[in-house]
Order: structure tokens, then C-alpha cells, then sequence
């Protein structure tokens, strides 16, 4: 097919070319540019998520790979084959839609054979693939139903089946799961990651819910400004965010103000002259000054006398405020007005309000932002 | 305390009450009004066209012969009726459909804008708006100049005159109802329904025939039925744009009431005419099966 021919133009090593490709892809609404030049490799197989606040592009840039969305400039290929300009219904993509966009007038049947319809496939087929679909999404028996006659949580199944049914190379999410109820999203995660599992096909879940990127994907985008700002898998991400957004927006973290001492022995210090350590590699070449961030649950607290190994700042308790889980505290250092600190409650040395203490972290737990 | 513990049980059943006689007293002033001025008068014009006699001087007298005069006497203009309302409502919805299409899909900040030019016809006088149709089609007119010159139109051929004016006279009077409520049910469509059709390998075209237009269908059930019903007993047109040859049933029982004062034979035919449109529109409506799409 013509595709294998143009494979070529889309591959750096001359391995698979990988499921999505977008290469400096740009998008304008007039003046505004939403999406910012972005080049993206996606596997195949993975469970890729873009997340990001509202107005980051997110959703722009999964609508141009749908063909939604004419792209300003760059190219999109899928699986090698360039795509970009193509109308949605001639790319083997399929969308699950934000607010499901099941069609009202068809049966939950219809929806479902809606695709195979359109490729027609014989009946007979269409018949065991949609009852075969509706099994895998556990909505066997509502066949003949209309879609006003379900749960939010099932039409949103009926929307995956819908898209799954075809094969697609590709699956698009558009926040799937933000109509549903806290409880109902956390089955439809678990659910959405074992289809996946089972299917085996590549999905790129567009959500600004960092907790349901964090549990279902493989790699994570954090898209900010219609650019990506940190990509990984949730743990590089959390634990060494590299912005202060991206900081920010996965989790809580306490950010502060440094000057480098010695970069070589990954010295800091504060702006009271207190001295920190920070792994070596991730300081900067050529900086003076940087920021940097320890997440709240990294921090142990310790009587003030203690003597401890490892980063630690003196401190009094402003707050405490036990939750079950954990204990939340803030601190007041000189360095730093409010440190939050997350202490599980694994023994009884809690602390009060107005208690002397002394913060304790690793150093390889404080991270460096930009 | 005992006088308040009284007023509560006293006063519990008839809140019951009222509870349950509020939907009927709601329905009150609509159902007198339909019993006053719809079902006696339908009443009394059933029994006036079973009534027989020389004006003033009916009588009643189960005179069915009445009502065979719409075959025997009338059956031109009965047919003229129904192909004329016919021609007009297909034709109003060929119009129709694309402007409302366009003005719910494509009229962005001009939505308003375009909906109150599809509505300013309507600020001119009924009888200036049909008569202007007289000059567009009149015989040396510049409509049929240009059809006569690409030969569409023969050397004596005319517009005015003929059903064609009458139809066009109708369709242009009724454009607007046809309009209204297929704007009205494609505006509701979500885009994104359109979008997952396209996402869903139908091209423009099938997602058009297979989405889009399946769910305006209520829109369109209801404007060919607001075009349908007063262009079937309409008698204006007839009369400003035709001539006797083109007159319609309504035509018939406006000369029978107010000109020869033949009141048995025009309630007859009335009454015809409500039961024939009422049986053509029950199978039209249950094929267009749009009670799936209210629910």
C-alpha cells in the first residue's frame, strides 16, 4: 500500500514507525495560538495521556489528530502514513467524545454498528462483533435500548464500544470520564486501563485530572500554554517535574528560592544562609540561582534537637491537622514562610501547634524547577 | 396548643385537596375556551350540514345529500385543493430545508440577524404580499419575459393566472412556518454528533442522511403540517392569482356561506375538509415515527 512507501519520511532508526507522529504542529484561532509547535512520538500500544489545565491545547491537538482540527502547520502521521489534512472519515482513528455523542434516534445496537455500517460489513458480522463488544464493555442484553434509557457510566461504555468495534489503529479520549461521578470514574479507570490491556491498541486520553492520568497511563504529556512541558511516565514526572508549573499541577510541592555553592557537590543555599544538598546532576550548568521543590509527603518532622542526616530546616508548627490517612502540617522556617508537610501516621510522635521542630528530607527528594 | 393541634388536622386534607385539583384548575380557562369556541361550534356545524331548507329557513333533516355535492359538484376544486397544497408544501420544504440549514449551521453572529429577515415579509399586509406576486408574474412582466426568451415559457404562455401562480403564492405565504420549526430542531442538533458520524467513517453526505436529518425530522413533521393544513382550505391565492379554474374547496365554501348563503352544503363541506386533511395527516405522522424523538 502506498502507506509503506511513505513510511520512510517519518522514521529516524528504521524500527516501527511509532502510532501517532506529530511533528512541529502548530495551531492559530486568529491570533491566539493554541496548540505551539508541538513534536510528539507516541508507541504503539501505549496508554498516553495529554493533561493539562483548561485552554492548554489538549483537546486541540487530540481534535487535529482526529482530522477535527485543520492543523496552521506541521504534519501528523499515523503509523508512518501522513495524514494531515485528511477529513475524519478516511484516518483509522476513533474518538470517544466528551459528552458521548451517541446518536439519540439509534438503538444502543445501531450506535454501536454505526462504523461497521459505514464499511459495510456484512450483517451477519456486524451481529457477533457488536454482541461480541457489548460483552467486553458489560452491556450485553441492552441491544435494542435508546441511549436516554441508560446511566451516564453505561453510555459512556457504549461510546468506547462504538469507537472500539472498528479496530482503530488509534483511540482518542476526550476527557472520557468527566461527566461521571468520583465513584463511577474510578471503576471506569480501572475498566478503561483493562480494555486497553485487552485490545491492545494505542489511546491517547486527553483529562485535566492528574490523579486519572497518574493511574491509567503508560507516558504522561503535561501540556501548558499549547506546549508540552514534561513528558514521562507519572513517576519521572512527579518526582522530578523540571517546571515549577508542572510542579504545581501534579501534586502539591514546596518550591524556594536557592543560590548554587557548589554544583559539583550539588551545594545550595537558602536565602537565610541555610545550606541544602541536592543531587549533583540536576543543578543546572551555568546557573547562579535556582529553584527548588521537595514534595510535602518527602518531609519527615523531627524534635529540633535530633541530630539527623540529610536536608533540614528549623521550624516551628503553625498548623496541624490530622486526616486519617496522614497528618498534614505546616511549618514555619526562616527559609520559607509555610512548609507543607504530609507525615503518615505510622507512630504517636505527632506534634502540635507551636512546637519547635527540625524538617528532614533526602536530598535526592528535592528536585530542581525552571 | 390544642386549637393549633386542631387547625393542622383540619387543615391537612384540604391542603390534600387543593394539591390534587390545581392541574384542573390549570386546565380550566384552556378547556372552556376549546369547549366555547371549538367543540360546540364543531357540533353545531355538523348539524347545520345535515340540515335542508331555502335560506333563511333551515331545517333539520339528516340530509346527507349535502355532503355528496363535494363529488358531485365540487370535485375540481377538492382536487385543485390537494395537488395545490401538495405541490406547495414539497416545494416549501425544498426551499425551506436548505435556509434553515444554513441559517442553524453556518449563521454564526448573523443567526439573529437572518431569522428576523426570514420574518420581516410578514410586517407587510397579507393581500400587499400576494398582490406584489401579481406584478412578478404578471404577463409582460420580466419573470416571463426571461422564460418566455429561454423558451421554458411558449409565445402565449402565461404565469398569472394559472396553478402555478396559486402555488407559488401559497408557498411564498407559508415559507416562514415551514422554515421555522426545521430551524428550530436542527439548531438543537449537538455538532458533535455530526462530528462522531465523521469520526465514524460517514462522509459528509451519510452523516447528513443518516444523523442530521433523521433528528430534525420533528422540525420537519411540523412545518409540512403547519404549510400543509391552511394551504389545503386556503382560498386567497386562488382568488388574487388564479382565476374560477384554479378556485380551491376553500374557495367553494366561502362562496357558499357569505355569498349564496348556502349553509348546510358549506358546513358540509368544512366538515369534509377537516376529516380528509385529519385522515391524510395521522398515516403521515406515524410514518415519520417522531414519537421515538420526543421521548
Amino acid at each position: 500500500m502506498a502507506a509503506v512507501t511513505d513510511v520512510a519520511g517519518g522514521l529516524p532508526d528504521g524500527g516501527e514507525p511509532p502510532a501517532v507522529q506529530l511533528e512541529s504542529v502548530t495551531k492559530r484561532f486568529g491570533d491566539f495560538t493554541a496548540v505551539d509547535e508541538i513534536s510528539l512520538d507516541i508507541e504503539e500500544n501505549r496508554f498516553f495521556a495529554l493533561l493539562g489545565p483548561s485552554g492548554c491545547g489538549k483537546t486541540t491537538t487530540l481534535r487535529m489528530i482526529g482530522g477535527f482540527e485543520e492543523t496552521t502547520a506541521g504534519i501528523i502521521r499515523l503509523h508512518g502514513e501522513d495524514v494531515t489534512g485528511r477529513k475524519p472519515y478516511r484516518r483509522m482513528v476513533n474518538t470517544v467524545f466528551q459528552s458521548y455523542a451517541l446518536f439519540p434516534h439509534l438503538t444502543i445496537f445501531e450506535n454501536v454498528a454505526f462504523g461497521l455500517r459505514r464499511r459495510d460489513v456484512d450483517d451477519a458480522e456486524i451481529k457477533t462483533r457488536v454482541a461480541e463488544m457489548l460483552e467486553l464493555v458489560q452491556l450485553g442484553g441492552r441491544e435494542k435500548q435508546k441511549p436516554h434509557t441508560l446511566s451516564g457510566g453505561q453510555q459512556q461504555r457504549v461510546a468506547l464500544a462504538r469507537a472500539l468495534i472498528n479496530h482503530p489503529r488509534v483511540l482518542l479520549l476526550d476527557e472520557p470520564l468527566g461527566a461521571l461521578d468520583l465513584k463511577l470514574r474510578k471503576e471506569m479507570q480501572i475498566e478503561l486501563k483493562r480494555i486497553q490491556n485487552e485490545v491492545g491498541i494505542t489511546f491517547i486520553h486527553v483529562t485535566h485530572d492528574q490523579e486519572e492520568a497518574m493511574t491509567m497511563a503508560d507516558t504522561i504529556a503535561v501540556m501548558h500554554k499549547g506546549r508540552i512541558e514534561r513528558m514521562g511516565t507519572a513517576t519521572e514526572i512527579y518526582e522530578d517535574p523540571q517546571t515549577g508549573f508542572v510542579a504545581g499541577f501534579l501534586g502539591a510541592s514546596n518550591l524556594m528560592q536557592a543560590d548554587i555553592v557548589d554544583a559539583s557537590t550539588g551545594e545550595v543555599v537558602l536565602a537565610q544562609g541555610r545550606r541544602l544538598r541536592v543531587s549533583p546532576g540536576r543543578l543546572p550548568a551555568g546557573e547562579k540561582q535556582v529553584r527548588l521543590g521537595v514534595r510535602p509527603e518527602k518531609i519527615h518532622l523531627v524534635p529540633v534537637d535530633a541530630e539527623i542526616e540529610g536536608n533540614a530546616l528549623e521550624g516551628l508548627v503553625i498548623d496541624a491537622s490530622f486526616i486519617g490517612v496522614s497528618t498534614h502540617y505546616l511549618v514555619e522556617t526562616g527559609a520559607i514562610a509555610q512548609l507543607a508537610v504530609m507525615a503518615q501516621n505510622l507512630d504517636d510522635r505527632r506534634f502540635a501547634q507551636g512546637d519547635r521542630i527540625k524538617a528532614v528530607w533526602r536530598p535526592e527528594h528535592t528536585f530542581v524547577v525552571t | 396548643m390544642s386549637a393549633v393541634g386542631r387547625e393542622v388536622s383540619s387543615s391537612a386534607p384540604t391542603a390534600a385537596w387543593r394539591r390534587k385539583l390545581v392541574p384542573y384548575g390549570l386546565l380550566l380557562p384552556g378547556g372552556l375556551w376549546l369547549i366555547i369556541f371549538f367543540v360546540v361550534p364543531m357540533l353545531r356545524l355538523v348539524s347545520v350540514s345535515l340540515q335542508t331548507g331555502i335560506y333563511p329557513r333551515y331545517r333539520f333533516a339528516w340530509a346527507w345529500s349535502n355532503y355528496a355535492e363535494l363529488v358531485t359538484n365540487y370535485g375540481g376544486q377538492a382536487v385543485n385543493s390537494l395537488v395545490y397544497a401538495f405541490l406547495a408544501t414539497a416545494i416549501a420544504f425544498l426551499i425551506a430545508y436548505p435556509l434553515a440549514y444554513f441559517i442553524a449551521f453556518r449563521g454564526g453572529r448573523w443567526k439573529n440577524f437572518l431569522l428576523v429577515m426570514l420574518l420581516m415579509p410578514f410586517l407587510m399586509p397579507f393581500l400587499l404580499r400576494t398582490l406584489s406576486w401579481k406584478i412578478i408574474l404578471a404577463d409582460h412582466g420580466l419573470l416571463v419575459d426571461l422564460l418566455k426568451s429561454v423558451h421554458l415559457l411558449g409565445e402565449d404562455g402565461r404565469l398569472l393566472a394559472t396553478g402555478v401562480a396559486v402555488v407559488a403564492g401559497i408557498v411564498y405565504n407559508f415559507l416562514a412556518f415551514m422554515t421555522l420549526p426545521i430551524y428550530v430542531s436542527l439548531e438543537k442538533i449537538d455538532r458533535s454528533l455530526v462530528e462522531a458520524a465523521n469520526d465514524l467513517y460517514a462522509s459528509p453526505a451519510v452523516a447528513f442522511r443518516k444523523v442530521t436529518f433523521p433528528l430534525s425530522r420533528p422540525g420537519v413533521v411540523a412545518g409540512t403540517l403547519l404549510t400543509f393544513i391552511p394551504a389545503v382550505g386556503d382560498y386567497v391565492n386562488a382568488v388574487l392569482l388564479g382565476t374560477p379554474q384554479q378556485f380551491m374547496i376553500g374557495n367553494v365554501i366561502q362562496s357558499r356561506f357569505l355569498v349564496v348563503l348556502d349553509y348546510p352544503v358549506a358546513a358540509a363541506l368544512s366538515f369534509t375538509l377537516m376529516i380528509v386533511t385529519v385522515l391524510l395527516i395521522i398515516p403521515y405522522v406515524r410514518a415519520a415515527g417522531t414519537e421515538d424523538l420526543v421521548a
